[in-house]
Protein backbone atom coordinates (compact mmCIF):
# COMPACT_ATOMS: atom_id res chain seq x y z
CA UNK A 1 0.00 0.00 0.00
CA UNK A 2 2.69 2.45 1.07
CA UNK A 3 4.74 1.60 -2.00
CA UNK A 4 1.72 2.29 -4.26
CA UNK A 5 1.21 5.66 -2.70
CA UNK A 6 4.88 6.51 -3.04
CA UNK A 7 4.76 5.55 -6.72
CA UNK A 8 1.72 7.73 -7.27
CA UNK A 9 3.41 10.70 -5.58
CA UNK A 10 6.48 10.20 -7.76
CA UNK A 11 4.27 10.15 -10.86
CA UNK A 12 2.56 13.39 -9.83
CA UNK A 13 5.88 15.11 -9.12
CA UNK A 14 7.27 13.90 -12.42
CA UNK A 15 4.21 15.18 -14.29
CA UNK A 16 4.50 18.53 -12.52
CA UNK A 17 8.19 18.80 -13.34
CA UNK A 18 7.44 17.97 -16.92
CA UNK A 19 4.68 20.62 -17.06
CA UNK A 20 6.88 23.29 -15.49
CA UNK A 21 9.46 22.71 -18.22
CA UNK A 22 6.80 22.75 -20.95
CA UNK A 23 6.26 25.63 -23.35
CA UNK A 24 2.68 26.22 -22.22
CA UNK A 25 3.81 26.84 -18.65
CA UNK A 26 6.38 29.35 -19.86
CA UNK A 27 3.78 31.16 -21.96
CA UNK A 28 1.35 31.24 -19.02
CA UNK A 29 4.06 32.64 -16.76
CA UNK A 30 4.90 35.36 -19.30
CA UNK A 31 1.20 36.26 -19.68
CA UNK A 32 0.80 36.42 -15.89
CA UNK A 33 3.85 38.65 -15.48
CA UNK A 34 2.64 40.90 -18.30
CA UNK A 35 -0.81 41.21 -16.73
CA UNK A 36 0.70 42.00 -13.36
CA UNK A 37 2.98 44.58 -14.97
CA UNK A 38 0.08 46.12 -16.87
CA UNK A 39 -1.98 46.30 -13.67
CA UNK A 40 0.67 48.26 -11.83
CA UNK A 41 2.10 50.22 -14.75
CA UNK A 42 -1.13 51.40 -16.44
CA UNK A 43 -2.00 54.07 -13.83
CA UNK A 44 1.58 55.33 -13.89
CA UNK A 45 1.58 55.55 -17.69
CA UNK A 46 -1.85 57.20 -17.81
CA UNK A 47 -0.77 59.80 -15.26
CA UNK A 48 2.43 60.45 -17.19
CA UNK A 49 0.51 60.77 -20.46
CA UNK A 50 -1.84 63.35 -18.92
CA UNK A 51 1.01 65.27 -17.30
CA UNK A 52 2.66 65.31 -20.71
CA UNK A 53 -0.15 67.55 -21.95
CA UNK A 54 1.04 70.33 -19.65
CA UNK A 55 3.73 72.79 -20.60
CA UNK A 56 4.82 75.30 -18.03
CA UNK A 57 7.78 77.51 -18.90
CA UNK A 58 9.83 79.83 -16.77
CA UNK A 59 8.26 83.06 -17.89
CA UNK A 60 10.22 86.17 -18.80
CA UNK A 61 8.99 89.72 -19.32
CA UNK A 62 7.22 89.77 -22.67
CA UNK A 63 5.35 92.12 -24.97
CA UNK A 64 1.93 90.62 -24.35
CA UNK A 65 -0.04 88.12 -22.28
CA UNK A 66 -2.52 86.10 -24.32
CA UNK A 67 -5.57 84.47 -22.72
CA UNK A 68 -6.83 81.92 -25.22
CA UNK A 69 -10.56 81.43 -25.72
CA UNK A 70 -12.69 78.50 -24.68
CA UNK A 71 -12.88 78.76 -20.90
CA UNK A 72 -16.48 79.35 -19.83
CA UNK A 73 -15.36 80.07 -16.28
CA UNK A 74 -12.82 82.66 -17.49
CA UNK A 75 -10.01 81.28 -15.35
CA UNK A 76 -7.62 81.93 -18.25
CA UNK A 77 -8.53 85.61 -18.31
CA UNK A 78 -8.23 85.76 -14.53
CA UNK A 79 -4.70 84.32 -14.71
CA UNK A 80 -3.76 86.70 -17.53
CA UNK A 81 -4.87 89.68 -15.44
CA UNK A 82 -2.91 88.31 -12.48
CA UNK A 83 0.26 88.06 -14.61
CA UNK A 84 -0.34 91.59 -15.94
CA UNK A 85 -0.61 92.93 -12.39
CA UNK A 86 2.68 91.21 -11.58
CA UNK A 87 4.23 93.14 -14.46
CA UNK A 88 5.13 90.31 -16.85
CA UNK A 89 3.84 92.28 -19.87
CA UNK A 90 2.27 95.62 -20.73
CA UNK A 91 -0.57 94.30 -22.85
CA UNK A 92 -3.23 91.62 -22.65
CA UNK A 93 -4.94 89.86 -25.54
CA UNK A 94 -8.30 88.15 -25.07
CA UNK A 95 -9.97 85.97 -27.61
CA UNK A 96 -13.45 84.78 -28.51
CA UNK A 97 -16.09 84.47 -31.16
CA UNK A 98 -19.38 86.04 -32.11
CA UNK A 99 -22.78 84.41 -31.87
CA UNK A 100 -25.75 84.92 -34.16
CA UNK A 101 -27.61 86.83 -31.43
CA UNK A 102 -25.11 89.68 -31.65
CA UNK A 103 -22.79 89.11 -28.71
CA UNK A 104 -19.12 88.27 -28.64
CA UNK A 105 -17.48 86.07 -26.01
CA UNK A 106 -14.22 88.00 -26.46
CA UNK A 107 -16.04 91.20 -25.53
CA UNK A 108 -17.27 89.60 -22.30
CA UNK A 109 -13.73 88.40 -21.61
CA UNK A 110 -12.43 91.94 -22.23
CA UNK A 111 -14.92 93.41 -19.75
CA UNK A 112 -13.95 90.78 -17.21
CA UNK A 113 -10.22 91.54 -17.59
CA UNK A 114 -11.02 95.26 -17.20
CA UNK A 115 -12.95 94.49 -14.00
CA UNK A 116 -9.75 92.86 -12.72
CA UNK A 117 -7.82 96.09 -13.12
CA UNK A 118 -6.29 95.98 -16.62
CA UNK A 119 -6.87 99.36 -18.37
CA UNK A 120 -9.03 99.27 -21.51
CA UNK A 121 -6.25 100.64 -23.75
CA UNK A 122 -3.98 97.75 -22.79
CA UNK A 123 -6.46 95.07 -23.89
CA UNK A 124 -6.60 93.76 -27.45
CA UNK A 125 -8.99 91.23 -28.88
CA UNK A 126 -8.76 88.54 -31.53
CA UNK A 127 -12.04 87.47 -33.08
CA UNK A 128 -13.63 84.47 -34.77
CA UNK A 129 -11.34 81.93 -33.26
CA UNK A 130 -13.14 78.65 -33.79
CA UNK A 131 -10.13 76.50 -32.88
CA UNK A 132 -6.56 76.77 -31.66
CA UNK A 133 -5.02 76.93 -35.12
CA UNK A 134 -7.29 79.75 -36.23
CA UNK A 135 -6.50 81.51 -32.97
CA UNK A 136 -2.74 81.07 -33.55
CA UNK A 137 -2.99 82.60 -37.03
CA UNK A 138 -5.02 85.55 -35.73
CA UNK A 139 -2.49 86.06 -32.93
CA UNK A 140 0.38 86.02 -35.41
CA UNK A 141 -1.36 88.71 -37.50
CA UNK A 142 -1.96 90.87 -34.42
CA UNK A 143 1.65 90.48 -33.20
CA UNK A 144 2.98 91.44 -36.62
CA UNK A 145 0.66 94.46 -36.77
CA UNK A 146 1.65 95.68 -33.27
CA UNK A 147 5.35 94.81 -33.62
CA UNK A 148 5.32 92.38 -30.68
CA UNK A 149 7.93 89.64 -30.57
CA UNK A 150 7.21 87.72 -27.41
CA UNK A 151 4.10 86.50 -25.64
CA UNK A 152 3.04 84.59 -22.56
CA UNK A 153 0.37 82.07 -23.50
CA UNK A 154 -2.27 81.51 -20.83
CA UNK A 155 -4.66 78.63 -21.28
CA UNK A 156 -5.97 75.62 -19.36
CA UNK A 157 -3.27 73.20 -18.25
CA UNK A 158 -4.45 70.33 -20.48
CA UNK A 159 -4.36 72.65 -23.51
CA UNK A 160 -1.04 74.34 -22.73
CA UNK A 161 1.41 72.13 -24.64
CA UNK A 162 -0.71 71.91 -27.79
CA UNK A 163 -1.58 75.62 -27.72
CA UNK A 164 2.04 76.71 -27.37
CA UNK A 165 3.14 74.21 -30.02
CA UNK A 166 0.47 75.51 -32.42
CA UNK A 167 1.29 79.15 -31.77
CA UNK A 168 5.03 78.53 -32.20
CA UNK A 169 4.37 76.85 -35.54
CA UNK A 170 2.09 79.62 -36.73
CA UNK A 171 4.52 82.38 -35.74
CA UNK A 172 8.10 81.16 -36.18
CA UNK A 173 10.79 83.55 -35.04
CA UNK A 174 8.84 84.87 -32.06
CA UNK A 175 9.20 83.76 -28.45
CA UNK A 176 6.34 82.15 -26.56
CA UNK A 177 6.19 81.12 -22.92
CA UNK A 178 3.46 78.94 -21.50
CA UNK A 179 1.94 79.82 -18.14
CA UNK A 180 -1.20 77.73 -17.75
CA UNK A 181 -4.04 78.00 -15.26
CA UNK A 182 -3.21 75.80 -12.25
CA UNK A 183 -4.74 72.33 -12.27
CA UNK A 184 -7.34 71.21 -9.74
CA UNK A 185 -11.12 71.33 -9.38
CA UNK A 186 -13.16 72.76 -11.07
CA UNK A 187 -10.36 72.86 -13.64
CA UNK A 188 -8.80 69.69 -14.98
CA UNK A 189 -6.77 67.42 -12.69
CA UNK A 190 -4.27 65.08 -14.38
CA UNK A 191 -3.72 62.77 -11.40
CA UNK A 192 -6.00 59.70 -11.73
CA UNK A 193 -7.95 61.50 -14.44
CA UNK A 194 -9.66 58.27 -15.54
CA UNK A 195 -11.62 58.18 -12.28
CA UNK A 196 -13.52 61.41 -12.97
CA UNK A 197 -15.91 61.73 -15.88
CA UNK A 198 -15.14 65.37 -16.59
CA UNK A 199 -11.42 64.81 -16.68
CA UNK A 200 -11.76 61.73 -18.89
CA UNK A 201 -13.71 63.76 -21.41
CA UNK A 202 -11.18 66.58 -21.43
CA UNK A 203 -8.14 64.29 -21.54
CA UNK A 204 -9.40 62.00 -24.31
CA UNK A 205 -10.55 64.99 -26.35
CA UNK A 206 -7.14 66.61 -25.92
CA UNK A 207 -5.32 63.48 -27.11
CA UNK A 208 -7.62 63.39 -30.14
CA UNK A 209 -6.93 67.06 -30.81
CA UNK A 210 -3.21 66.41 -30.58
CA UNK A 211 -3.53 63.67 -33.18
CA UNK A 212 -5.51 66.04 -35.40
CA UNK A 213 -2.94 68.82 -34.96
CA UNK A 214 0.00 66.53 -35.75
CA UNK A 215 -1.51 65.07 -38.91
CA UNK A 216 -2.79 68.50 -39.98
CA UNK A 217 -6.35 67.23 -40.23
CA UNK A 218 -9.53 69.24 -39.69
CA UNK A 219 -8.86 72.96 -39.66
CA UNK B 1 11.04 24.42 -46.60
CA UNK B 2 10.18 27.31 -44.29
CA UNK B 3 11.43 27.17 -40.74
CA UNK B 4 8.45 26.20 -38.43
CA UNK B 5 9.25 29.15 -36.14
CA UNK B 6 9.15 31.53 -39.10
CA UNK B 7 5.88 29.99 -40.30
CA UNK B 8 4.39 30.44 -36.82
CA UNK B 9 5.52 34.05 -36.73
CA UNK B 10 4.11 34.75 -40.16
CA UNK B 11 0.78 33.21 -39.23
CA UNK B 12 0.50 35.40 -36.12
CA UNK B 13 1.61 38.49 -38.00
CA UNK B 14 -1.09 37.97 -40.61
CA UNK B 15 -3.68 37.37 -37.88
CA UNK B 16 -2.64 40.58 -36.13
CA UNK B 17 -2.81 42.51 -39.40
CA UNK B 18 -6.27 41.17 -40.20
CA UNK B 19 -7.47 42.06 -36.68
CA UNK B 20 -6.07 45.57 -36.99
CA UNK B 21 -7.65 45.96 -40.42
CA UNK B 22 -11.02 44.82 -39.10
CA UNK B 23 -10.73 47.18 -36.12
CA UNK B 24 -9.88 50.10 -38.39
CA UNK B 25 -12.79 49.24 -40.72
CA UNK B 26 -15.12 49.01 -37.71
CA UNK B 27 -13.97 52.40 -36.41
CA UNK B 28 -14.40 53.98 -39.84
CA UNK B 29 -17.88 52.47 -40.21
CA UNK B 30 -18.83 53.72 -36.75
CA UNK B 31 -17.49 57.19 -37.53
CA UNK B 32 -19.49 57.55 -40.73
CA UNK B 33 -22.58 56.09 -39.06
CA UNK B 34 -22.54 58.78 -36.34
CA UNK B 35 -25.30 60.97 -37.84
CA UNK B 36 -27.61 57.96 -38.15
CA UNK B 37 -26.76 56.82 -34.64
CA UNK B 38 -27.00 60.19 -32.91
CA UNK B 39 -29.84 61.97 -34.69
CA UNK B 40 -33.32 60.72 -33.79
CA UNK B 41 -36.46 61.63 -35.77
CA UNK B 42 -37.80 65.01 -34.62
CA UNK B 43 -41.07 64.58 -32.73
CA UNK B 44 -43.32 67.58 -32.23
CA UNK B 45 -46.19 67.18 -29.80
CA UNK B 46 -48.46 69.87 -28.46
CA UNK B 47 -46.99 70.87 -25.11
CA UNK B 48 -47.30 73.41 -22.34
CA UNK B 49 -43.80 74.78 -22.93
CA UNK B 50 -40.97 74.76 -25.45
CA UNK B 51 -37.57 74.30 -23.83
CA UNK B 52 -35.17 75.98 -26.23
CA UNK B 53 -31.79 74.42 -25.56
CA UNK B 54 -30.15 74.61 -28.99
CA UNK B 55 -28.18 77.73 -28.09
CA UNK B 56 -24.82 77.64 -29.82
CA UNK B 57 -22.83 79.54 -32.38
CA UNK B 58 -23.87 77.34 -35.27
CA UNK B 59 -27.53 76.98 -34.44
CA UNK B 60 -30.27 78.73 -36.38
CA UNK B 61 -33.16 77.33 -34.38
CA UNK B 62 -34.77 80.72 -33.58
CA UNK B 63 -36.93 80.55 -36.69
CA UNK B 64 -37.99 77.00 -35.91
CA UNK B 65 -38.96 77.84 -32.33
CA UNK B 66 -40.92 80.91 -33.46
CA UNK B 67 -42.69 78.77 -36.05
CA UNK B 68 -43.65 76.22 -33.37
CA UNK B 69 -44.91 79.04 -31.14
CA UNK B 70 -46.97 80.60 -33.93
CA UNK B 71 -48.45 77.22 -34.82
CA UNK B 72 -49.63 76.98 -31.23
CA UNK B 73 -47.53 73.94 -30.37
CA UNK B 74 -46.84 75.64 -27.01
CA UNK B 75 -47.72 78.97 -25.43
CA UNK B 76 -44.57 79.49 -23.46
CA UNK B 77 -40.88 79.33 -24.39
CA UNK B 78 -38.00 78.86 -21.98
CA UNK B 79 -34.51 79.54 -23.36
CA UNK B 80 -32.18 77.30 -21.38
CA UNK B 81 -28.40 77.58 -21.12
CA UNK B 82 -25.33 78.18 -19.02
CA UNK B 83 -22.69 80.90 -19.39
CA UNK B 84 -20.26 80.86 -22.33
CA UNK B 85 -18.04 83.60 -20.92
CA UNK B 86 -18.02 85.87 -17.89
CA UNK B 87 -21.69 86.49 -16.95
CA UNK B 88 -22.62 85.93 -20.58
CA UNK B 89 -25.69 83.77 -21.04
CA UNK B 90 -26.82 83.04 -24.61
CA UNK B 91 -30.30 82.29 -23.25
CA UNK B 92 -30.74 86.01 -22.41
CA UNK B 93 -29.88 86.98 -25.98
CA UNK B 94 -32.01 84.24 -27.50
CA UNK B 95 -34.94 85.53 -25.46
CA UNK B 96 -34.38 89.09 -26.71
CA UNK B 97 -34.11 87.79 -30.26
CA UNK B 98 -37.40 85.89 -30.01
CA UNK B 99 -39.14 88.94 -28.55
CA UNK B 100 -37.76 91.15 -31.34
CA UNK B 101 -39.22 88.70 -33.86
CA UNK B 102 -42.74 88.94 -32.50
CA UNK B 103 -43.00 86.50 -29.62
CA UNK B 104 -44.82 88.13 -26.66
CA UNK B 105 -42.27 89.12 -24.02
CA UNK B 106 -44.38 87.59 -21.24
CA UNK B 107 -44.28 84.23 -23.04
CA UNK B 108 -40.49 83.89 -23.12
CA UNK B 109 -38.26 83.22 -20.12
CA UNK B 110 -34.50 82.90 -19.92
CA UNK B 111 -33.38 80.15 -17.57
CA UNK B 112 -29.75 80.57 -16.55
CA UNK B 113 -28.16 77.31 -15.51
CA UNK B 114 -24.91 76.93 -13.61
CA UNK B 115 -22.06 75.23 -15.47
CA UNK B 116 -22.56 71.49 -15.16
CA UNK B 117 -20.30 68.62 -16.17
CA UNK B 118 -23.06 66.81 -18.09
CA UNK B 119 -26.72 66.76 -19.03
CA UNK B 120 -27.58 64.45 -16.18
CA UNK B 121 -26.39 67.09 -13.72
CA UNK B 122 -28.38 69.99 -15.20
CA UNK B 123 -31.61 68.22 -16.12
CA UNK B 124 -32.98 68.08 -12.55
CA UNK B 125 -32.88 71.91 -12.45
CA UNK B 126 -34.82 72.17 -15.69
CA UNK B 127 -37.41 69.63 -14.49
CA UNK B 128 -37.70 71.52 -11.22
CA UNK B 129 -38.32 74.78 -13.12
CA UNK B 130 -40.95 73.17 -15.35
CA UNK B 131 -42.72 71.65 -12.35
CA UNK B 132 -42.60 74.92 -10.42
CA UNK B 133 -44.58 76.55 -13.24
CA UNK B 134 -47.14 73.77 -13.20
CA UNK B 135 -46.41 72.63 -16.76
CA UNK B 136 -47.27 68.99 -17.47
CA UNK B 137 -45.68 68.57 -20.89
CA UNK B 138 -42.62 69.98 -22.61
CA UNK B 139 -41.09 70.04 -26.06
CA UNK B 140 -37.31 70.09 -25.86
CA UNK B 141 -35.67 71.76 -28.87
CA UNK B 142 -32.05 70.66 -28.88
CA UNK B 143 -29.12 70.20 -31.26
CA UNK B 144 -29.72 67.47 -33.85
CA UNK B 145 -26.72 65.37 -32.76
CA UNK B 146 -27.99 65.49 -29.19
CA UNK B 147 -31.56 64.45 -30.03
CA UNK B 148 -31.41 60.68 -29.52
CA UNK B 149 -29.52 60.97 -26.29
CA UNK B 150 -31.71 63.77 -24.93
CA UNK B 151 -34.76 61.74 -25.85
CA UNK B 152 -33.36 58.87 -23.85
CA UNK B 153 -31.84 60.72 -20.88
CA UNK B 154 -34.15 63.71 -20.43
CA UNK B 155 -37.29 61.64 -20.88
CA UNK B 156 -36.31 59.60 -17.80
CA UNK B 157 -35.82 62.72 -15.68
CA UNK B 158 -39.04 64.35 -16.88
CA UNK B 159 -41.28 61.31 -16.77
CA UNK B 160 -40.07 60.45 -13.28
CA UNK B 161 -41.62 63.77 -12.22
CA UNK B 162 -44.80 63.25 -14.23
CA UNK B 163 -43.92 65.63 -17.09
CA UNK B 164 -44.41 64.37 -20.66
CA UNK B 165 -41.52 65.14 -23.00
CA UNK B 166 -40.95 65.17 -26.74
CA UNK B 167 -37.64 66.07 -28.39
CA UNK B 168 -37.16 67.97 -31.61
CA UNK B 169 -34.64 70.12 -33.48
CA UNK B 170 -34.53 72.59 -36.32
CA UNK B 171 -34.55 70.89 -39.75
CA UNK B 172 -32.18 73.63 -40.95
CA UNK B 173 -29.75 72.77 -38.17
CA UNK B 174 -29.88 69.14 -39.16
CA UNK B 175 -29.31 69.90 -42.81
CA UNK B 176 -26.37 72.15 -42.02
CA UNK B 177 -24.80 69.74 -39.55
CA UNK B 178 -25.00 66.68 -41.78
CA UNK B 179 -23.75 68.42 -44.93
CA UNK B 180 -20.13 67.27 -45.48
CA UNK B 181 -19.83 66.94 -41.75
CA UNK B 182 -16.68 64.76 -41.80
CA UNK B 183 -14.80 67.53 -43.63
CA UNK B 184 -15.67 70.34 -41.26
CA UNK B 185 -13.88 70.80 -37.95
CA UNK B 186 -16.77 72.02 -35.80
CA UNK B 187 -19.23 69.46 -37.19
CA UNK B 188 -16.87 66.55 -36.61
CA UNK B 189 -16.04 67.94 -33.19
CA UNK B 190 -19.72 68.03 -32.24
CA UNK B 191 -20.49 64.55 -33.56
CA UNK B 192 -17.46 62.93 -31.92
CA UNK B 193 -17.98 64.96 -28.73
CA UNK B 194 -21.56 63.74 -28.46
CA UNK B 195 -20.49 60.13 -29.04
CA UNK B 196 -17.91 60.52 -26.28
CA UNK B 197 -20.48 61.99 -23.90
CA UNK B 198 -22.84 59.07 -24.46
CA UNK B 199 -20.06 56.53 -23.96
CA UNK B 200 -18.76 58.24 -20.81
CA UNK B 201 -22.19 58.63 -19.23
CA UNK B 202 -22.54 54.85 -19.31
CA UNK B 203 -19.49 54.44 -17.13
CA UNK B 204 -19.93 57.32 -14.68
CA UNK B 205 -23.05 57.14 -12.56
CA UNK B 206 -23.29 60.88 -11.71
CA UNK B 207 -24.43 61.61 -15.26
CA UNK B 208 -27.02 58.89 -15.78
Amino acid sequence: MEQDEEMRMKDVIQALNHYIRSRRARVLLIVFVCMLGAYFLTPVLLNKAAEGLIREDRIVKSDVIVALAGDYRCNREKRAAELWRQGWADNVVVSGMSYAWGFHTGEAARLYVMSLGVPEEKIYMICETLNTRAEARALDDLMRERGWNSAIIVTSAFHSRRATYTVERAAPGRSFYSSPVPTGSPEWTPRAWWSRRDDVYVTVREFTSWANTLVGGWQ
Amino acid sequence: MMNPKKRWGKRWASRALISLGLLAAGCAALFFALPALLIAPAIVEKSDVILYGALSKHSAADKYVIDLYRRGVARKIVCVGSQVSWELYPSDYARESLVSQGVHAEDVISLRLPLAPCGGAELPRIVEFVKAHGWKSALYVTHPEDSRYTDNLARRFFEREGVALSVSYSPEDREELTRNWWRTHWKTQRMVGEAMIIALDRFYSECR
